[in-house]
Formats: structure tokens, C-alpha cells, sequence
């Protein structure tokens, strides 16, 4: 009896033994886990410090023979005036440098910029050769680890020296913010001349910075926007001619031009694909107008939406698999996004008001537009899903949104109500460091040009 | 049309309406309230590192209010932890009479005899007698013999004549239990005063938290985000993250440059771990707490967009 009561009971306890056993094993293995954990150093987070401007300092280049002096200085004041305008950077006075010649072929003395408090220095000297090219040298280094983040060195013809200086921010903005630069590109944009009444509308083009303006068109004849190619020097345009308006081709090298199409009734706000090859644009057909694109190569044209109401204002994504586009299909304008081919839009535009001259970022990112209500005209932006609406500026008068090739700037044109007429500003996607682009004289309707190297 | 109405229905559901109505009454007529309170930021420790937390510290500063254990009119006691004290011995029957004084005799003289060989003889035997025999002996040869004759009297003193030991008869009386009881006073008193304290005297309850990273990690985030020029990066920015491992000196300069945990994947989080390093090297010294210092002279901070 006894034995029959013990032996079942042997597991049992065996058993409660080794739970408890096991567990102290258990218990040492994850405290000894434990500890290894603590062993490294104690982690001290940072979050979320603030956006602040780069300090950076940027002595005059110098010049390798004594005429280029003059260059050397006017490169270092596009690169500082670049640079300042983005906005992420901020290029600390001349006046407080320590140091006043460097050579920039030797490590710089960085305590000198440590005393200014900056954090990054950009050398560089502009050396006539012999066969009468012009070489720039440059290098960025970093003041408080002492190091070399780049350095290149170019030959250009020595009228392209601005084009250098852009080219040299474009490598600074990219080594010290992780993106693409956007200086070395052009904007084309709608000059306006002369009185209300009797404005003078001419196609013109400059760099990003406002410099090197050209006249493309006389003026005769009404031009509105104007859409840089992303591959070839083209722009594509809409002209009041004799007639209707129509969509035109032009050659900024040769100054040609031609109608893309010939369709009955008015064709207008075109814009390239990203590949160069097709124009999508609207035509009118009665009371509505609907999408089309036309591969310039073959000349054919497909029609991509066909409804009783207004279809504008087309732009593709950068993959060219989708495009936005503007519709009063719903009653008011509203942004719209459907597949490249055409077929069902989805609305992503829900907001008071309406939308119109969506233009999609070259990151994708973002769709840029403007949005009339309230008595206002604001820029905004938005995904392409149509979350995280954003307006970045507000006004009498703002219009027309074009992004800089890296998506990370918007140029629009802003009329200030009363007498005066349009000027251009841009603005970064966050809102932040509105700025004047200066122009000869009023301006609208700007594009934004692809990086051009 | 005769209905017969049950009395005992219409009491009960006369008197469930009544309840039922002053309940409707009584318990909606105030709505529940959540006071707001502060929020607390709460963290989740092991009771490992809550003794460790709360461990006082042997150079801990006296606390300014003294340990209180009991609301009672105020009597400080110097020492908390309880005194021993003499044991009055208890006389009962039983006891065993006290040892005679001769048991303890042999132990006192251990020492003195070099070699006792019985107990009536240690002072019979003095050492010049037996140094007597061998004068001549060179003073090497008897410095070897005093030698291997030191380590011997312990040895002969650990065998003490057996002591004769009355044999304690185990008695018991009833009548005296109450004799056995201890009649002294507690000698571990509360302490007692106005409000109740828990912290003893050394230390406080925080006295010597593991981590005081919180007071120092602080002012090093606050110093630090001085020199940070945080570069600006749109939508991915988000997650970006970069940790180093720094080593102070103790005067807040950095010891060697800080070594970056892992290299970044994208251009982005190479300029942002950049400009945390520029950060780092740019704001030192750092001006931290000194009695922290253990803590301070070897961390990571990490700078970072993750919302946590």
C-alpha cells in the first residue's frame, strides 16, 4: 500500500525539483543575459534637434595668375549666393575671417575656422591655361574632423565660369545634405513688359539664380506656359497665334519652332513625358476639353480621357506610369491621378476650395498645386495618395508651381494685387525661406529645366 | 371584466419602481468626474534594479529629516538597530552550579610553559635550565633548535587536562517557565516623531540610483544641440538615427574622436551622421556633473528622428 502511494508520487517531486531547478537556470541565464546587455555604454538619446543653417565659410578662390583674380571672386560670390539661398546653409561674412588668403594646397589651418564657428570651409583657386581654358579646383573641408569631403577640379571655356561656380555648389550642396543639387539648371519663365492694358508677353530664359536672361520669343504673339523638355534642349509652350492657341515645339540651340499637332480647335497646357518623347496636353472639343498624348517621333495621338467636362493641366509621375491632372468632373476643380494610359482617375483633392496646375515632384514624392478659396490663392502640396496637405505660402495672387530637379524647391509666380504686376519667388517644400528670384522686369509662369550635366 | 388583482404583485411591483426609481435618481444625478492629473512618465524596472535604486550609499549625506517609523511624540533614537545587551543570568534549580575556576587556569597559562608536561610542573621547569646542558652549541645550531622548538608549545598546549565537567541533570519545573522568559526591555525601539519617514539615515530613497543618465544625459542633449546643425532632409528624414561611442575626460573634453555605431546605408544618413559628429567635437567640453562622472566618461548618445 505504502510502496503503491510512493512510487507514483517519485515523479512527482522529481519532476518539481527539476521545475524549480530549471527555473534557477532560467533565472541565472536571463540575468547573465541581462547583464551582457547593460555592458555597453549607456545610451543618452538626442531627438529631434532643430533644422538650423550649415555654418560654412567661403574665402575668395584664388587666382592661380594675377588676371584671374576677378573670376576668383565671382565664383566664391555665386557659390555663397547659392548657397544662402537654399536656405540649408549660412555662409558666414568675409569680414570675420582669421585667415584671409589660403592655400589650397596645403591642409587649412582649422582652428582659424573653428574660431568663426565654421563648420564647413570651401577653397578653391581659378588658374588660366596656357591654351586659354580656365581650370577650377575646389575643395570642401569638414573644420572639426579635420577632413577633406570633396574636391574636384574642371576645365571650361572661361565665359562658362558661372556655369563652374554652379556646378561647384551643386557638389557641396550634395556632399553636406545627402541630395542632389539643383543650381547648374535654368528656369524659363513668361517676361511681361510694358502697361497693363498692352502687356508684352515674351519667352524667356535665365539660370536659377536669375542671371544669363535670354529672350526665346519677340513678343508679338501671346505665350503662356512654357514646360522644359527632361532630355533635349526643348521647351514646349502654348502661343496665341492668329487663330487658336496652340501647343508649339521650340529649340532653344536653333531658335525653331514648331505646332505639335494639328488639331481642330485649341490645344494648351502641354508638358512633357519624362522620357522626352511624348507631349501630353488638352484639347478642346466643344464645351469640355479632354487628355491627350502625342509621341513626337511617330506623331500619333491617343486620347486619354473622355468626359463631359474640363481635363487639364496634365504632368507625370517621374516613373511615367501615372499622371495628375485637373477636372471639374465633380463640379469644382480637383486634382485627379489615373494610370498613364488613361482610364478610371481616383480624386485626391478633398480640401475647401479648388486645385488646379497640379505638377508632380521629380522624386514623386510630392504633387505640387495652387488652391483657390477664401478669397486667396495659396501653393500647396500634397502625396500623391492625397494625405499630408500642406500649404506653403498664401496670397492675393500665387499661381503656377514648378519643382527644382531635385523636388526639393518650388519656383511660382505671385502677383501682389494692385498696380504692380507678377514677380517669381521660390520656396522650400517645407515652407520655409521664401525668396525673390530676381528678374528684369514682371515675370510668370516659370519652369524649373532638369539639371543640364 | 372581474380581474382580480394580486396584492402581493402590486406591492412588488410597487416596490421595485420605487427602488428602481431612486436608484435612476440617486446614481445619475452626479456625473463621474476624473479629476486631471499630471502625468507621470513611468518606467517598467526589474526589482534588481530597484534595489540597486534604492540602495543608500556609505558616503551618503545624513538625511535632514530623521527616520520615523511611528506618529508619536517625537524621541529620537541614536542607534535604530537594537543593542546587545548582558544577559542577567537565570537562576533556576536546574541551572548547572558555575564552573569551577580551575577549568579555566590551564588555558590562561598555555602560553608561558614551553613545554608543559604536566600541570603542576610549568613553573618547575624555567628555560635557562635547559639551556644549560648545551652552551657551546653554535648559535646556529640553536637558533635551528629554538626553532623547532617555537612551533611546539602550541602544539602541547592544545592538549589541556580534561576539565572535570559536572553533568548538568536535565530537570524541569513548571513552576518556572515564566523564570525563562527574557524580562529585559526591547532593545529595538521605534522611531517615533510627526510624520513618518522611511529613509534611513544614510542616504536617500534615490540616494544612489544606478542611472542618473536623465540628470546628466540632459544637460549633455542641451549642450550638445548647441553646435548641432541638423541638415534638413524631407520625407526620410524620419528615420533617421546615428549613435556613437564617446569617452569623456574628466574635464568634459572628448578623450578620442567619437566612433560611429555602423556605417549609414543612404547619402542622407551619412550627412546626418556627419553633422551629429561635427556636433559632438564642435560643443566639448561639456560641462556635466562631476559626481557622475563614472557614468559620463563612457556612453553613446544617440541622436535621433524615430518618435518614440
Amino acid at each position: 500500500m505504502t510502496d503503491n502511494n510512493g512510487l507514483p508520487e517519485m515523479p512527482f517531486r522529481l519532476s518539481r525539483r527539476q521545475i524549480i531547478s530549471g527555473m534557477a537556470a532560467l533565472g541565472m541565464v536571463t540575468g547573465s543575459a541581462r547583464h551582457a546587455l547593460a555592458q555597453g555604454p549607456k545610451r543618452v538619446i538626442i531627438p529631434e534637434g532643430e533644422f538650423a543653417p550649415l555654418p560654412i565659410a567661403i574665402p575668395n578662390f584664388v587666382a592661380g595668375t594675377p588676371a584671374d583674380n576677378e573670376v576668383g571672386v565671382g565664383v566664391t560670390q555665386v557659390i555663397t549666393n547659392n548657397l544662402k539661398r537654399s536656405g540649408l546653409f549660412a555662409p558666414i561674412d568675409q569680414a570675420a575671417y582669421i585667415e584671409k588668403v589660403i592655400n589650397i594646397d596645403a591642409a587649412p589651418q582649422f582652428q582659424n575656422w573653428k574660431t568663426i564657428n565654421a563648420q564647413a570651409l570651401v577653397t578653391g583657386r581659378m588658374t588660366r591655361q596656357p591654351d586659354g581654358r580656365l581650370k577650377a579646383e575646389f575643395r570642401l573641408w569638414d573644420v572639426n574632423t579635420a577632413q577633406q569631403l570633396a574636391g574636384q577640379q574642371y576645365f571650361t571655356s572661361p565665359e562658362y565660369w558661372r556655369r563652374i561656380a554652379h556646378i561647384i555648389s551643386d557638389q557641396i550642396y550634395e556632399r553636406l545634405t545627402g541630395e542632389k543639387g539643383y543650381f547648374d539648371s535654368r528656369v524659363v519663365f513668361v517676361d511681361e513688359t510694358g502697361p497693363k492694358e498692352r502687356r508684352v508677353k515674351r519667352l524667356a530664359m535665365m539660370d536659377q539664380d536669375g542671371a544669363n536672361v535670354r529672350y526665346l520669343t519677340r513678343g508679338a504673339d501671346l505665350v503662356l506656359t512654357p514646360r522644359f523638355s527632361p532630355s533635349t534642349q526643348e521647351i514646349t509652350y502654348m502661343e496665341f497665334g492668329q487663330g487658336d492657341p496652340r501647343v508649339y515645339l521650340f529649340n532653344i540651340e536653333t531658335g525653331q519652332r514648331e505646332i505639335v499637332g494639328n488639331f481642330p480647335g485649341m490645344s494648351f497646357s502641354p508638358r512633357f513625358s519624362p522620357d522626352g518623347q511624348r507631349v501630353i496636353m488638352s484639347l478642346q472639343q466643344g464645351g469640355n476639353s479632354n487628355l491627350f498624348v502625342m509621341d513626337l517621333r511617330s506623331k500619333s495621338t491617343t486620347r486619354l480621357t473622355d468626359t463631359p467636362a474640363i481635363d487639364t493641366s496634365p504632368s507625370y509621375s517621374p516613373d511615367g506610369s501615372r499622371i495628375c491632372f485637373e477636372s471639374d468632373r465633380g463640379g469644382k476643380p480637383q486634382i485627379y491621378v489615373m494610370a498613364a494610359t488613361g482610364g478610371a482617375a481616383q480624386r485626391i483633392s478633398f480640401g475647401e476650395g479648388s486645385y488646379s496646375t497640379p505638377v508632380w515632384s521629380p522624386r514623386g514624392d510630392y504633387i505640387a498645386f495652387t488652391k483657390q478659396g477664401g478669397g486667396q490663392f495659396s501653393i500647396g502640396i500634397m502625396k500623391p495618395d492625397g494625405s499630408g496637405e500642406r500649404l506653403l505660402t498664401s496670397g492675393y495672387h500665387n499661381e503656377g508651381p514648378t519643382f527644382a530637379p531635385n523636388g526639393r524647391v518650388l519656383m511660382f509666380f505671385r502677383e501682389p494685387g494692385g498696380g504692380g504686376g507678377p514677380s517669381l519667388f521660390t520656396v522650400d517644400i517645407s515652407g520655409r525661406n521664401e525668396q525673390k528670384v530676381p528678374t528684369p522686369g514682371f515675370a510668370s509662369d516659370p519652369a524649373w529645366s532638369p539639371l543640364l550635366s | 371584466m372581474n380581474v382580480k388583482v394580486d396584492k402581493t404583485l402590486v406591492a412588488s411591483v410597487a416596490l421595485h419602481v420605487l427602488v428602481l426609481g431612486w436608484g435612476l435618481v440617486s446614481f445619475s444625478s452626479k456625473a463621474f468626474d476624473l479629476m486631471p492629473e499630471e502625468s507621470v512618465p513611468v518606467d517598467v524596472i526589474s526589482s534588481d534594479q530597484l534595489a540597486r535604486v534604492m540602495a543608500g550609499m556609505k558616503t551618503g549625506q545624513k538625511a535632514p529629516t530623521p527616520l520615523v517609523e511611528k506618529v508619536a511624540e517625537a524621541k529620537p533614537v541614536e542607534d535604530a538597530v537594537g543593542k546587545i545587551t548582558e544577559k542577567a543570568p537565570v537562576v533556576t534549580e536546574t541551572t548547572p552550579p558555575p564552573a569551577p575556576k580551575v577549568e579555566e587556569k590551564p588555558v590562561e597559562k598555555k602560553p608561558d610553559p614551553p613545554k608543559p608536561v604536566a600541570e603542576a610542573k610549568p613553573k618547575e621547569e624555567p628555560k635557562p635550565v635547559e639551556k644549560k646542558p648545551d652552551p657551546k652549541v653554535d648559535p646556529i645550531a640553536e637558533a635551528i633548535k629554538k626553532e623547532e622548538k617555537k612551533p611546539k608549545p602550541p602544539v602541547q598546549a592544545a592538549k589541556p587536562p580534561e576539565p572535570v565537567k559536572p553533568k548538568p541533570e536535565r530537570a524541569f519545573d513548571q513552576s518556572k517557565i515564566a523564570a525563562l522568559l527574557d524580562k529585559r526591555d526591547p532593545s529595538r525601539q521605534a522611531v517615533t516623531g510627526d510624520t513618518l519617514n522611511s529613509n534611513a539615515a544614510l542616504g536617500l530613497a534615490k540616494g544612489k540610483a544606478a542611472d542618473n543618465s536623465a540628470t546628466w544625459g540632459a544637460l549633455f542633449q542641451a549642450q550638445v544641440e548647441r553646435c548641432w546643425k541638423k541638415p534638413y532632409g524631407g520625407i526620410e528624414a524620419q528615420k533617421s538615427e546615428a549613435a556613437f561611442a564617446i569617452k569623456l575626460k574628466r574635464d568634459g573634453t572628448l578623450e578620442g574622436m567619437p566612433v560611429p555605431e555602423g556605417t549609414p546605408a543612404t547619402p542622407y544618413l551619412r550627412v546626418y551622421q556627419e553633422s551629429a559628429l561635427r556636433a559632438i567635437i564642435e560643443c566639448q567640453p561639456y560641462n556635466l556633473p562631476a559626481a557622475y562622472f563614472d557614468e559620463w566618461k563612457y556612453f553613446a548618445p544617440v541622436f535621433t528622428e524615430r518618435k518614440t
